[in-house]
């Protein structure tokens, strides 16, 4: 089997890709408004939402910068694992009813739809679509870039396709990706993300019995090694020290409330009540998933430090150098499947948010109606948004990579210091008044973008997100508290004090 | 909803940040984000632990209690005011005491480890560490259980559904009169 590695691999991303385009080719005949493009007509059951859910919330980053972050700074990168329980809980508690509530209320088919409602305010529904016009421009375009990084890894170690270039590879994965997309718009989404959350599931908990085999005394033995190489890389601050990692514990707890691709997706169940159990399915599937993070990054550390492998060439390299030395080649084949899974259950998600955003609420913001033909204009711009993002992807990598680092910094950070303000609070306080949104969403963007452009390191590992994201916070409600309380639409003030 | 609680947590927001100001006051060290690796390239090393904390231990410990409170209030945020009862409010605040122990015996197990250099270990991390990746995991259960099994009698009562499918219901009507008299057209 060993002999056939390459072709085991390659075999199980070419199944997994096929069963994505058939599902593409499934939805479009369940696609017939751009309701059913966008939030596939409120009809979907806890399971699918659940899986849809958490496999939004771990993208590549989590299968690949995850286990890279281990290795490069140790613990300090568990705080985003751990902290998904309370992030979890936090976006029940604040957004999952009333997101939902408003969505059927108003027919909103998108985040700007809601606070656009909720505010009555065209301006902040503006600056919402335009933040996340932003935000997914960067997200799309590491993503792809990812996506074809890894396709070429697997191709160029067969025979046939040993000198496939780079620029092929992201023209093959965007392709898949645009055609589930534009074919069968969020259902499709959904129901790839239900396939993708359960190969993530498995995957991650493969990993964790073949990660605590490497040594003889299991994961015990390596994070011993670790812990006699440098102790504080091992205790729970990392190497990144406590201020890094506790600013990761408010930045990704209280910020996965605040990512539009994941609450969005909160509109989309079929019946409120279900939200009781959607919540701890996700969050089992979100655990079951990212064992993959903590147990590869811990073990090839150990791996790196007890002198077995040699230093990796970039921290990244750490899942893909994990499967080549220690996995067999059909868990290697599961788990890069998995790796795509990851990838294109996060970008299919902001695909949709952002087209919707591009279609509908700019438009709606400026001239106070959608575009007609909803549907054809929103498979249309599906199109043009991967095809720029993949060309970004492209040039950040051949030519230069400001911008794409500088859409990046419009990542999970901005996202949460500018929307969870405006919703998760927003939604359940009735004070919340439109000078308070548009100061903490420019406050947020502003101060993400200071800091990213002018290179600005805080102390202690303080981070720029942290900062933004306190300060929206002030901002918002400080700003909320000493301008005059809104008058509400009665159906809106009536959704919030239910 | 016209609690007082958004004061509360606009309180907290502010001490956050009074505490991170404070933070970025303190005395630099030169390990507090970490150091490269003496020997192998492209990794970090902590170092020096105690002297990372020397100057902002205390302030750092106080601003994870603030998030750990807020993280709670703003769960509580999330109920109707109207539900936010006695009952409820002692489940909350169990809840965060109960991530505050686990706060504290991550936090003092690392003081004890950075004291003695030794460490004993559970389910394959030092018990520092052990706390922080099964107990921060396990620290918001009880809030996920308050939701779960208290969605319909805090979250979303019967009441409460029954209230949306009246307001669902006004919102047809006047969807309907108002395309009814779009089709009549002026008369």
């Amino acid at each position: 089997m060993e002999a056939y590695r390459q072709e085991i691999i390659l075999g199980a991303v070419v199944v997994y890709m096929l069963f994505c385009v058939l599902t593409g080719l499934w939805a479009m005949k369940r696609t017939k408004n751009s309701s059913d493009f966008f939030i596939a007509g409120r009809g979907l059951g806890p399971f699918v939402i659940a899986l849809a859910l958490f496999s939004s919330t771990l993208s590549g980053f989590g299968f690949v910068g995850g286990p890279g972050l281990v290795y490069s700074v140790g613990v300090s990168s568990f705080w985003m694992v751990v902290i998904s329980s309370t992030g979890y809980a936090i976006g029940f508690f604040l957004v999952a009813k009333r997101i939902r509530m408003i969505a059927e209320l108003r027919n909103c088919i998108s985040l700007p739809d809601i606070v656009a409602a909720r505010y009555k305010s065209e301006a902040v529904r503006f600056l919402m679509a335009v933040t996340i016009v932003l935000g997914v421009m960067g997200y799309l375009a590491t993503q792809i870039l990812a996506m074809a990084v890894v396709m070429q890894a697997i191709l160029s170690g067969t025979v046939m396709f040993a000198d496939i270039g780079l620029v092929a590879c992201v023209v093959i994965s965007s392709a898949v990706l645009i055609f589930y997309c534009v074919t069968g718009g969020i259902i499709a989404s959904v129901y790839t993300d239900v396939v993708q959350g359960s190969i993530m599931m498995i995957a991650g908990t493969l990993i964790l019995f073949t990660a605590m085999s490497v040594f003889d005394g299991g994961m015990a033995e390596a994070t011993s090694i670790i812990l006699a190489d440098d102790s504080e890389a091992i205790m729970p601050f990392g190497a990144a020290g406590i201020m890094a990692s506790l600013g990761w514990f408010f930045v990704f707890g209280l910020g996965l409330a605040g990512q539009p691709h994941i609450i969005t997706k909160m509109m989309m169940n079929k019946n409120i009540s279900d939200n009781r159990i959607i919540l701890p399915m996700s969050l089992f599937g979100y655990i079951m998933a990212a064992l993959l993070w903590i147990s590869i990054g811990v073990v090839i550390r150990a791996a790196v430090v007890d002198g077995i492998i040699d230093p990796l060439a970039l921290p990244d390299d750490a899942a893909s150098v994990f499967l080549s030395v220690f996995a067999s080649p059909l868990l290697a084949g599961i788990v890069f499947a998995g790796l795509f899974a990851a990838i294109m259950s996060t970008s299919d998600a902001f695909l949709n948010i952002g087209t919707a955003a591009i279609i509908h609420d700019i438009p709606k913001a400026i001239r106070g109606h959608s575009v007609r033909n909803e549907l054809f204009w929103a498979r249309v711009v599906t199109v043009l948004l991967a095809v720029v993002a993949a060309s970004f992807a492209l040039y950040s990598y051949y030519a230069d990579a400001t911008l794409v680092a500088i859409l990046g910094a419009f990542g999970w950070a901005t996202f949460s210091a500018s929307i969870f303000p405006v919703v998760a609070i927003g939604l359940n306080w009735k004070g919340a008044t439109v000078m308070g949104a548009m100061t903490a969403i420019v406050a947020a963007l502003l101060i993400n973008f200071i800091v990213q452009l002018a290179g600005i390191v805080l102390p202690y590992g303080i981070s720029g997100g942290l900062v933004s994201f306190v300060t929206s916070l002030l901002l918002f409600i400080g700003v909320s508290l000493l301008t005059k309380p809104p008058q509400l639409d009665a159906d809106i003030e009536s959704v919030l004090d239910i | 909803m016209q609690s007082k609680l958004i004061y509360v947590i606009f309180a907290i927001v502010v001490l956050i940040a009074g505490v991170l100001i404070a933070i970025s006051l303190a005395p630099p060290v030169a390990n507090s984000g970490g150091i490269p690796h003496p020997d192998i390239p492209g990794m970090q090393a902590g170092g020096d632990g105690a002297a990372r904390l020397e100057y902002i231990g205390n302030l750092a410990f106080a601003f994870q209690c603030l998030l750990l409170g807020l993280i709670v209030c703003l769960c509580g945020l999330g109920v109707s005011a109207r539900r936010r009862s006695r009952e409820l409010m002692i489940y909350m605040g169990s809840s965060l005491g109960f991530m505050l122990i686990v706060w504290w015996q991550m936090y003092s197990s690392h003081q004890a480890f950075l004291e003695s250099g030794t460490t004993a270990y559970f389910m394959g991390f030092p018990i520092a560490t052990a706390w922080q990746v099964y107990g921060t995991w396990l620290g918001a259960i009880p809030l996920i259980l308050i939701y779960s099994m208290g969605f319909r009698k805090y979250i979303y009562t019967p009441e409460d559904e029954e209230k949306f499918d009246s307001l669902l219901a006004e919102r047809k009507v006047a969807e309907q009169d108002q395309a009814g008299k779009q089709a009549s057209g002026p008369q």
